[in-house]
């Protein structure tokens, strides 16, 4: 198929009926792999494509999106976003940017050749599973996988737009079961790379056995407030679940808590917070966003003073300022908003001091995508980790609760590591912060 | 949809290449929803989903690959990738196929192909913003919605299978926004089933939008919750998550036979107490997680998962019955063709006891009434589980006290089991979606309401 012609004829068809539009075509290769004692247990490839058309006509917005590329679905991807556009309101902001330009990513730097071959791939999975199978105390490796995925977006507008970015993703992952008499525990470990070459499986294997084993002697805590330091896996999922309080989008929706606060302290002055797309260690990587727009680093929070909320065209017109380069969307989405790369620069404080007294270190959070009223603040999760003193893990510790109110939370760093860390998936580069008085329930 | 030579050809090419089975699963999915703010639209959108997932094994080894494309020659191919490792001389033959539908027990009066209803769909939200609204300024946002798909599916496989079946699903939802000053806090009902745009007709709109304000209202006064080892009395309906979670993904061979449930040793054991009964049944007419025949095309079935507190079934599919030796239940489930089937719930539920609510609440000194549950999440290894309680009230000397905020339920799978003493009269089913190996399927939770005699409440008081 030859893409950009056929971009052009589904967009055609939408200007024959006066609107404009822009075209997401996401394409993706990928193979995963899953071993169970000591062999294959699941192979799985595909290829997919999918068509994501959003029409402005008379400004109401219409969606549609396909999967089938054949003439008759392709005629129906036109007729049903111009149909669901007649049904939708007016909405004068959100219009098909004048930016008609050809952009493109590196290949060399963000889609390099893939340097394992199939065999290569499944003797890595092999030996994932069976090496921390057969580390003492593991009963076994029930979840486990090696993959490769390699995604192509490319986004055309009736507006002269075409935009494309490729990239190549590897990881592996592995959930070691710890076992003792009556006593079970479960951790998991991954680790990403753009090529599978650069994969680490002994560290995962190391740091998924050693956690797994650690945590079988793991006990609740009395309940009390502690000072706590979320391990990076466990930062990230929390500064995760509270997302909406940086989207320009929720702020028009009139749901952000922080739509009224550009220019107030919403954060300790010692919190530097920014979005850094252009970061390309990192898998969140973008050099335009889902409307074409050029990406760049937007600091968000400065000396816990919030600067900006993320926008997209439609948000930016709507609060009277520019976007940031921060919309979102899928092939099967409306238009929306979302960090890229989020960033906390590096603090003062050095790891000792960091980790100086009495504190509790907490490695993973569950429930993260239910505990958390991301509007409200308020959050309850369960927890597991380490009862520390200067740096020591002194009891490991489960069965927890960890509660509070995340933007009060935030306003309670007490300090900032002076070392930035990825987080196994690579989309968001932080230091491990020290919050004061968190409640704990054991 | 696929036509019968193209399945053939595909299916006697895996065989070929030495594998023990093969099945084809083609999907074709139309769907549509739309949202609204407040008394506005705020998205229409619509797509249509096409693709088709290929499945072989050899032993117990699964190699599953999957494409938009229905080329014979494209779907040849990846069989070819697939067995490239595993590639023997023929161990079997196929079958001819023998097509058969299932007797459709969920029929729907207005499917989306016959009309998407756009218009009716936006009075209704909108009759139900104008209830969570009306009289009320506390309540500062609304947020609707209804999401209608159909999904037509078509199963073959190398032992003569050839089947067809056709699903409809709608949900419509409402969620408000309550505030007070810099207080903000939420509320949300929604309601969905197996059948078309006549969902709309089993429930007015104007107790959805009324639902929702009142738990907005209810959670903006809340008080932070007291934490510690409680009592719980879980509400009935949405509260069957716990079972869900705490028991029900124990329970599939998914996790069985790997051993990385805390249960694969303990059919015919006593695992709950005594007056723990508990179901997974596909078969109720166009409930939520109800199917006609599963996604390898066996037809559903009722499943009694514990009898009087003893394990008395597994869920089941394919590869979990040749793994584990248990017969096959109908809950081979996926999200979509993108997924291979895995042993799945459909609607899983407590079955009604004989106490009252009232009783339950009057046996608590210092506990926790646990109304309305949000989603929870489970690891299946050790049967640690979480959920979080949307609408939660202490209680106090057999007496509801207040409304608390920001509770989590916490415990094991195993545990919680046995610290059921109560089980109520009042018994609803609810609906969710439930992520897991093979994607996000619909699944019901159910159950009257119970009491848990110690389970760890965390909290912010």
């Amino acid at each position: 198929m030859n893409l950009p012609h056929f971009a052009n004829q589904v967009l055609e068809r939408v200007r024959q009926a006066g609107a404009e539009a822009d075209l997401i075509v996401d394409e993706q290769e990928s193979l995963s792999l899953k071993a169970r004692d000591g062999a294959l247990e699941e192979q799985a490839i595909s290829t997919t494509r999918i068509l994501g058309l959003r029409v402005i006509q008379d400004e109401r917005v219409g969606i549609a999106y396909s999967e089938a590329s054949d003439d008759a679905a392709l005629e129906h991807l036109a007729e049903q976003a111009l149909l669901n556009a007649r049904f939708n309101q007016r909405e004068a902001h959100e219009r098909i940017p004048q930016n008609a330009q050809t952009l493109s990513t590196d290949d060399q730097l963000l889609c390099p050749s893939s340097d394992l071959d199939n065999e290569a791939r499944i003797e890595l999975a092999l030996y994932l599973e069976r090496t921390l199978a057969n580390k003492p105390q593991i009963r076994n490796v029930p979840y486990n996988g090696v993959t490769e995925q390699l995604k192509h977006r490319q986004v055309f507008s009736t507006q002269g737009l075409q935009a494309s970015s490729r990239q190549r993703s590897n990881a592996l992952y592995a959930y070691a079961l710890a076992a003792e008499g009556e006593l079970t525990a479960m951790a998991g470990k991954g680790h990403a790379a753009r090529t599978g070459g650069q994969l680490d499986a002994d560290k995962v294997i190391h740091q998924a056995h050693a956690e797994a084993v650690a945590l079988l002697q793991g006990k609740p805590i009395p309940s009390k407030r502690y000072h706590v330091i979320f391990e990076r896996e466990a930062q990230e999922s929390l500064f995760s679940a509270f997302r909406l309080c940086l989207s320009g989008r929720s702020a028009q929706d009139g749901i952000n808590p922080w739509r009224e606060r550009v220019g107030e302290r919403v954060a300790s002055p010692i919190l530097h917070l920014a979005d850094q797309p252009l970061n390309t260690d990192g898998f969140g990587y973008h050099l335009f966003d889902a409307e074409g727009t050029a990406c760049a680093e937007t600091p968000v929070i400065v000396e816990g003073v919030l600067q900006t909320l993320l926008h997209n065209s439609a948000t930016a017109r709507h609060f009277g300022t520019q976007s940031t380069g921060h919309a979102q969307r899928g092939p099967k989405s409306s238009l929306s908003v979302g960090a890229h790369q989020l960033s906390i620069a590096p603090g003062q404080t050095t790891q000792s001091d960091l980790t100086s007294g009495e504190y509790l270190e907490l490695t993973a959070l569950q429930g993260t995508h239910s505990g958390a009223n991301a509007i409200s603040g308020d959050f309850s999760f369960g927890a597991t980790g380490y009862l520390c003193r200067n740096g020591e893990r002194l009891q490991p510790v489960r069965g927890i609760t960890v509660a509070g109110n995340y933007y009060q939370m935030l306003k309670q760093i007490a300090a900032v590591g002076d070392q930035a860390h990825w987080n196994w998936q690579r989309s968001s580069l932080m230091p491990l912060l020290r919050f004061a008085d968190v409640a704990i329930s054991g | 949809m696929l036509p019968v030579e193209i399945a053939q050809r595909v299916l006697d090419h895996a065989l070929a290449q030495g594998a023990d089975f093969a099945d084809l699963f083609v999907e074709r999915q139309q769907r549509q929803s739309l949202s609204t703010l407040l008394d506005q639209v705020d998205t229409v959108q619509s797509g249509l989903e096409f693709g088709i997932g290929v499945r072989l094994v050899y032993g117990d080894k699964v190699l599953y690959g999957y494409t938009n494309q229905a080329s014979a020659d494209v779907l040849c191919k990846i069989v070819s990738t697939l067995a490239a490792k595993d590639r023997r001389d023929p161990i079997s033959t196929r079958k001819a196929f023998d097509y058969r539908v299932a007797h459709d027990l969920h029929p729907a009066r207005m499917p989306l192909s016959k009309d998407s209803a756009l218009q009716a769909k936006i009075e209704y939200l909108l009759r139900a913003d104008q209830a969570a609204r009306q009289g009320q300024s506390k309540i500062t946002r609304t947020m609707g919605s209804v999401a209608q798909r159909e999904q037509q599916v078509e199963i073959f496989n190398s032992e003569g299978l050839h089947t067809t079946d056709t699903r409809h699903y709608c949900r419509i939802a409402l969620s408000a926004v309550a505030a007070d000053g810099s207080e903000q806090a939420t509320g949300a009902e929604n309601i969905g089933a197996l059948v078309g745009w006549e969902l709309h007709q089993s429930d007015d709109p104007l107790r959805l939008g009324e639902e929702a304000r009142r738990q907005a209202l209810i959670n903006l006064g809340a008080k932070p919750c007291p934490s510690g080892q409680m009592p719980v009395v879980i509400g009935n309906g949405f509260g069957g998550v716990i079972f869900h979670e705490a028991c029900g993904h124990l329970l599939e061979t998914t996790s069985v036979a790997i051993k990385a449930s805390v249960f694969h040793d303990q059919m015919g054991e006593m695992i709950a107490h005594p007056c723990v009964n508990a179901v997974d049944d596909g078969t109720i007419n166009n409930a939520w997680g109800s199917i006609n025949i599963d996604d390898e095309g066996l037809q559903t079935q009722r499943t009694q998962l514990i009898k009087d507190g003893r394990l008395n079934s597994f869920l089941v599919d394919r590869m979990g019955s040749q793994q584990t030796g248990f017969a096959r239940t109908g809950s081979g489930r996926r999200e979509s063709y993108r997924y291979a089937p895995a042993s799945r719930m459909r609607n899983t539920f407590i079955e009604a006891g004989s106490d009252s609510l009232e009783d339950m609440i009057a046996s608590i000194d210092r506990g926790i009434f646990a109304a309305r549950m949000g989603g929870g999440s489970v690891q299946p290894g050790t049967g640690e589980f979480n959920f979080a309680v949307t609408e939660g009230y202490y209680v106090e000397n057999g007496k509801v006290q207040y409304p608390v905020k920001a509770a989590t339920l916490i415990s094991t799978g195993p545990k919680v089991l046995k610290e059921i003493s109560m089980v109520g009269t009042d018994f609803a089913l609810a609906c969710g979606m439930c992520g897991s190996v093979s994607g996000s399927v619909p699944t019901s939770v159910g159950q009257p309401a119970l009491k848990v005699d110690q389970i760890l409440v965390g909290g912010n008081a």
